[in-house]
C-alpha cells in the first residue's frame, strides 16, 4: 500500500504497556499511522512514566520520571505522540506542574541532572487523528467502513481529567472518540458509563473493586446495545477484557463483549491487514463479531 | 475667605488608631487662613455636629474642613450642619483621612503626616469655594414600572394607590411573572394563584395604571423627574379594544402542538393563545413564528371565527412615548439551564448531568408546574417521560449556584426553602412516595423558615443527604443519581423516578441591554447594582431609578414585595414635591472661550451636553457653543478634563481649586 502524502511527523512515546500487555495497541498504532502516512519515531531510551503508582508514593519521583522522558523526547523531531491514557495524563500533569512552580522545577532538574523542557506539545493519538490529521481526511482514507458495528466508546477517567490538564475535549461530556471512530464509519452508542473509572490498578490489590466497577461499565454498554467497547488505555483494556470472564462469573451476566483499542478498529478501517492488529492476543475473541459485520 | 475651621474626627478608633489626630489638628492651626481647629471622637454624632455649629458662630468661620471619612458617607451630614450654622453648605468640604489614609496605612508617623497634607490641600481648596445654590428641576409625577411580576405589580399598585399615574410595561403577553407559575408558596403553603391573580386584576383595573403587555423598553432619555420612555408595543395581531376574550380563536386554531413555555414546555398551546387561563389581560396573541397564516398564508381560521372582528394580521409594532418622573426596574429572574452554554460564555453547562438531555431530570419551576392545580397535569405529580407517578424523587440543591467552577459563586437563596416545600407537596400528593434531598447546608433564615424545613424532615420524612451529586444517568426507566454522603463518608447511589434540580437563580436574559438603555450599573452576573448595599438598597446610582425584586439579586416573595413597596415609597417621596432640588455640583461652559469643538459632548456619560446657538438681537446666528444641561449633568468632570480650551469647569472642582490644592503641598 502506498502511504498517503502527509507531512505530519511525531516523536512517539509508547510506554511500558505497549511493549508488554498491550502489544496490540502498539502494533495497531504503528500500522495505522503508516497507512495514514504519518511519521512516528520512537523516543530512544525512554523509561517508565510511573503511571498510577508513582505519584501516590512520591511526587518528586513521578515528576522526575516524566521530566526525564520529556527531555529525551526533545531530541526527536515532532510533537510527542502518546497512546496510553495513563502515560498521556502523567506527562501532561508533569508539564503543568513544572510550568507552574519554579521550586518544583529546580528539584526535578537536580534529580534528573539536566534541564527540564516542558514546551513540546504532548498529544494523545486521538488529538492527532481528530485535530492534526483531520476527520474529513480520515474518513476519506477509509477503505473498509466499520458500518453496522455498534461501538461503545470508553474514555475512562484519565483521558479528559484533571479538568485543567489534558484539554483534549469537554471534561464531562467529551465526543472526540465518537467523532474519530464515527469518521471510520462505525455507529456509536449513547451510554452512561463512558467516563467512569474501571478500577484501574486495583486489578491486583483489590480485584473485588475492579469486578464491580468494570462490571457496571460492561453492563451499561451492553444495555445501550453495543457490540463492542473501544478503549484508549491499556489499564482499562486489562480490566475489561482480561477480567471479563471473571466479571461474568461474579455477576452472572453474560457480556461476550470484545474490547478493542481504538487504533485496532481504525487500522482495520483504513485497510491494514487484520493479521497485523493483534486480534489473537485479545481474551474475548473479536473474530466472530468482525466476521458477522463483514469486516474481515 | 480667610477664617477656616478644621474639625478632625477620630471615627472611634478607625482613624485615631493609625493617625495622631491631635497632631493633625495642631498642624492645621499653622496653615494660613485657619482660625480654629479641634479633634473629636465622633464628629458625625450630635455633639460632634454641635461642636461644628458652635465653632462657626463663635469664631465667625467662613469655611469648614471636616477631616473624617469619605464624602460619600457624611458630606451631606456636615453640609447640613454648616447650613444650620448659617454658612452656605458648599463652603464645607471633607478631607478623607479614613479610606484614603488610616485604613490603607500602617505606619503611624507617615499616616499622620499624610493626613496633615490632605487637610492642608482641602483648606487650600475650601478657600476658593464659591457659594452655590441648589438647582431645582420640575418633576413629572408619573412612574414607569418595568416588569409585571409580583415586584412590578406591587410597586405599581402602591404608587397608583398614592394617587399617581403608573405605566406598567411587561415583555410577556400577560402580567404575573414567575409567581403566577408557582404552585404553593413557602412558608405558609398558600396557593400562589390565589394571592397573585387578584393582584393582577387589581393592577389591570386600577384607574391610575396604564398596562402595556407584550411590550418592551426601546429607549429611555432624560433624567430624574423628567424621563422620556419609548415603549415598543409588539404586534399582538389582535386588537385589544375589540377582543372580548371569548377564546374561540384559540379553540379553533388548527396549530395545536406548540410547547407551552408558561408550563415549562410540559404542555402544548395553539398559535393564537393566552399564556394561561388566568392571564391578565385575557387577550390572546398570535405567535407569528408558529402561525400557519404567517408562515405560508394558508389559514386565517381565527379571523373567520372571531365574532368581534378583533384579529388583525396586518398589525405592526407600535412605539409609544411616555413622559415619566421615576422608574422602577423589576425585571426579575430566570433559572440557570444545565444545558450546553454558547461558546465564549463563562458559565458552563452540566455534562455530568447529561446537559439537560434526560427527560426525567427537571428544574424547580417545572416541578412547580407539575404540582400546580392549573398546571399541565392538573396538579398530579407525573413524570414527563411516560406520565407515571414517581415513587422515588431526588432533589438536588445548589446546582450551578455556589459553584465557582461553573462560573456562579453566589447562593441562590430561595432553593433551600422551595426544595423543602417541594418535598412536602410531593408527599402530600404521593403518600407512598419517598423524597431525597442532596444538600450542602440548609440555609433557611427568616420568620418561620427554619421551622418549615424541619417540618419537611421530621413530619414529611424527606431524607436529607449532606453531599454533592457527581453524576446523573439514565438506566432503563430510572435515573441513577450518584452522590456522596459526607456525614457517613460513603458514596450513595439512588435509582430515582424523577430528579428535580434546584438550579441557580440568574437575572433575566437581556438584563444587561436594558441596564445600558437606562444607564444603571450591574455586576458581573448582570444583577443590577444598588447605590449602597445597606443604606440605599432600592436606589440605583442613577437618580430617579429604583430597583425591586430578583433583578437585583436572588429574593423570595416576601423580600420582593417588601422591596417593591420600598421602591414605591421612594417614588412617592420624589413625587411629594413639585420641584426637585439637585446638588449644584455641575459643569458650566464659559461661552466666551468655547470654540464648539464639542469634545465634551462626545465624552459626557450622561448626555448632558447640548449645542447652543448664540444669536444677535436681530436673530442672526453668530456662533455655536456647548451647553451643559444642569438637570442632566452628573458632576463627573469628564468634560472638564477633555476640554482643550479650558472652557468648561465643574463647580466646586475648578482648575483654580485643584491648582491651589497641589500648590499647598
Amino acid at each position: 500500500m502506498t502511504p498517503a502524502k502527509n507531512l505530519l511527523t511525531y516523536s512517539y512515546y509508547p510506554g511500558c504497556s505497549l511493549h508488554a500487555s498491550a502489544k496490540e495497541y502498539d502494533e495497531s498504532t504503528r500500522g495505522l499511522f503508516k497507512a495514514l502516512g504519518i511519521g512516528l519515531k520512537e523516543v530512544p531510551d525512554w523509561l517508565c512514566c510511573g503511571a498510577t503508582p508513582a505519584h501516590n508514593v512520591d511526587e518528586l519521583l513521578s515528576l522526575s520520571l516524566c521530566a526525564k522522558n520529556l527531555s529525551l523526547a526533545d531530541g526527536v523531531e515532532g510533537d510527542l505522540a502518546v497512546a496510553c491514557a495513563a502515560c498521556f495524563s502523567r506527562l501532561k500533569v508533569t508539564q503543568h506542574h513544572l510550568a507552574d512552580s519554579d521550586a518544583k522545577r529546580k528539584q526535578v532538574e537536580y534529580a534528573i541532572d539536566g534541564k527540564v523542557s516542558f514546551d513540546k506539545p504532548v498529544k494523545h493519538l486521538l488529538e492527532i487523528l481528530a485535530k492534526d490529521f483531520g476527520l474529513d481526511k480520515l474518513a476519506a482514507t477509509v477503505q473498509k467502513p466499520l458500518s453496522g458495528l455498534k461501538v461503545a466508546c470508553y474514555y475512562g477517567c484519565l483521558l479528559t481529567r484533571p479538568p485543567e490538564v489534558p484539554q483534549l475535549d469537554c471534561v464531562e461530556a467529551p465526543t472526540i472518540m465518537e467523532r474519530v471512530v464515527g469518521a471510520a464509519g462505525a455507529d456509536t452508542v449513547a451510554w452512561s458509563h463512558r467516563l467512569e473509572c474501571c478500577g484501574a490498578n486495583f486489578t491486583l490489590s483489590r480485584p473485588g473493586v475492579v469486578l464491580k466497577l468494570s462490571g457496571e461499565i460492561l453492563a451499561s454498554a451492553k444495555a445501550a446495545g453495543a457490540d463492542c467497547l473501544m478503549v484508549a488505555c491499556p489499564l482499562c483494556h486489562g480490566n475489561l477484557d482480561i477480567r471479563q470472564k471473571e466479571i461474568e462469573e461474579a455477576t452472572g451476566n453474560r457480556f461476550g463483549m470484545p474490547v478493542f483499542y481504538m487504533t485496532q478498529l481504525l487500522a482495520l478501517a483504513v485497510g491494514v491487514a487484520p493479521g497485523k492488529l493483534g486480534f489473537d492476543s485479545m481474551i474475548v475473541n473479536p473474530l466472530p463479531l468482525l466476521r458477522e459485520k463483514n469486516l474481515l | 475667605m480667610s477664617r477656616i475651621g478644621v474639625f478632625v474626627c477620630h471615627c472611634g478608633e478607625n482613624i485615631s488608631r493609625t493617625v495622631d489626630v491631635e497632631k493633625v489638628a495642631a498642624e492645621a492651626t499653622k496653615l494660613p487662613g485657619v482660625a480654629f481647629s479641634c479633634d473629636y471622637k465622633y464628629m458625625c454624632s450630635d455633639p460632634g455636629q454641635s461642636l461644628l455649629k458652635k465653632a462657626v458662630s463663635e469664631h465667625n468661620l467662613d469655611g469648614v474642613v471636616v477631616a473624617a471619612c469619605s464624602p460619600r458617607m457624611h458630606e451631606k451630614t456636615f453640609r447640613s450642619a454648616a447650613k444650620s450654622a448659617g454658612l452656605n453648605p458648599f463652603l464645607c468640604e471633607m478631607a478623607n483621612i479614613r479610606e484614603h489614609c488610616s485604613w490603607v496605612h500602617e505606619d503611624r508617623e507617615e499616616a499622620t503626616a499624610k493626613a496633615a497634607d490632605i487637610v492642608a490641600m482641602m483648606v487650600a481648596r475650601v478657600k476658593k469655594d464659591k457659594k452655590l445654590v441648589p438647582i431645582t428641576v420640575p418633576v413629572t409625577k408619573r412612574a414607569l414600572v418595568i416588569g409585571g411580576g409580583i415586584a412590578g405589580i406591587q410597586a405599581a399598585l402602591d404608587i397608583a394607590d398614592a394617587g399617581h399615574q403608573v405605566v406598567l410595561v411587561e415583555r410577556e403577553p400577560s402580567i404575573g411573572g414567575h409567581m403566577a407559575q408557582l404552585s404553593e408558596t413557602f412558608p405558609t403553603l398558600d396557593c400562589s394563584q390565589c394571592i397573585m391573580t387578584p393582584k393582577m386584576v387589581d393592577a389591570a383595573n386600577h384607574p391610575n395604571i396604564t398596562l402595556h403587555t407584550y411590550s418592551e423598553i426601546e429607549s429611555v432619555d432624560g433624567y430624574i423627574g423628567n424621563f422620556q420612555a419609548t415603549i415598543r408595543k409588539k404586534a399582538r395581531s389582535v386588537i385589544e379594544e375589540k377582543c372580548t376574550g371569548c377564546g374561540v380563536c384559540s379553540a379553533k386554531c388548527p396549530q395545536k402542538k406548540i410547547p407551552n413555555a408558561f408550563d415549562k414546555n410540559l404542555g402544548v398551546r395553539p398559535a393564537i393563545y393566552v399564556p394561561f387561563p388566568q392571564a391578565v389581560p385575557n387577550t390572546p396573541v398570535i405567535d407569528r413564528e408558529h402561525c400557519t397564516k404567517f408562515i405560508n398564508g394558508k389559514c386565517g381560521v381565527c379571523q373567520k371565527v372571531c365574532g368581534p372582528g378583533a384579529i388583525d394580521y396586518e398589525q405592526t409594532d407600535e412605539l409609544i412615548v411616555e413622559p415619566v418622573g421615576a422608574i422602577v426596574v423589576a425585571t426579575g429572574f430566570e433559572l440557570y439551564s444545565i444545558g450546553e452554554k454558547p461558546k465564549g460564555s463563562p458559565i458552563k453547562g452540566y455534562g455530568e448531568f447529561g446537559h439537560g438531555t434526560i427527560p426525567d431530570v427537571i428544574d424547580g419551576l417545572t416541578f412547580e408546574r407539575l404540582a400546580s392545580a392549573s398546571g399541565p397535569t392538573g396538579g398530579k405529580i407525573l413524570r414527563p417521560s411516560d406520565g407515571k407517578e414517581p415513587k422515588q424523587v431526588v432533589f438536588v440543591q445548589c446546582v450551578g449556584s455556589r459553584a465557582r467552577e461553573k462560573g456562579i459563586s453566589y447562593c441562590s437563596k430561595i432553593c433551600c426553602m422551595y426544595t423543602a416545600k417541594h418535598t412536602m407537596l410531593y408527599k402530600h400528593k404521593v403518600h407512598d412516595g419517598q423524597a431525597y434531598v442532596f444538600f450542602m447546608d440548609a440555609r433557611t433564615p427568616g420568620k418561620s423558615y427554619d421551622e418549615f424545613w424541619r417540618r419537611a424532615v421530621e413530619e414529611e420524612e424527606a431524607v436529607y443527604i449532606r453531599g454533592m451529586v457527581s453524576r446523573l444517568y439514565q438506566k432503563g426507566e430510572k435515573v441513577v443519581v450518584m452522590g456522596s454522603d459526607i456525614a457517613v463518608g460513603l458514596q450513595v447511589e439512588i435509582e430515582a423516578d424523577l430528579v428535580v434540580l434546584a438550579t441557580a437563580v440568574q437575572p433575566r436574559s437581556g438584563a444587561d441591554t436594558l441596564a445600558q438603555k437606562l444607564g444603571i450599573s450591574y455586576d458581573s452576573y448582570h444583577f443590577y447594582s444598588e447605590a449602597h448595599a445597606k443604606l440605599k438598597p432600592v436606589e440605583c446610582a442613577t437618580a430617579g431609578i429604583y430597583l425591586a425584586g430578583a433583578c437585583q439579586g436572588p429574593k423570595d416573595i416576601p423580600d420582593t414585595v417588601s422591596q417593591a413597596s420600598a421602591a414605591a415609597a421612594k417614588v412617592m417621596t420624589l413625587f411629594a414635591k413639585s420641584e426637585l432640588e439637585r446638588e449644584p455640583i455641575v459643569a458650566k461652559v464659559n461661552e466666551n472661550n468655547c470654540v464648539a469643538c464639542l469634545y465634551c459632548k462626545k465624552v459626557c456619560p450622561y448626555g448632558a451636553v447640548e449645542e447652543k446657538e448664540i444669536r444677535d438681537r436681530q436673530g442672526n446666528l453668530i456662533r455655536v457653543v456647548a451647553y451643559v444641561n444642569p438637570g442632566v449633568c452628573g458632576g463627573c468632570g469628564t468634560c472638564q478634563a477633555s476640554c482643550p480650551s479650558k472652557s468648561v469647569e465643574l463647580d466646586g472642582y475648578t482648575d483654580e481649586q485643584v491648582m491651589a490644592m497641589i500648590e499647598s503641598l
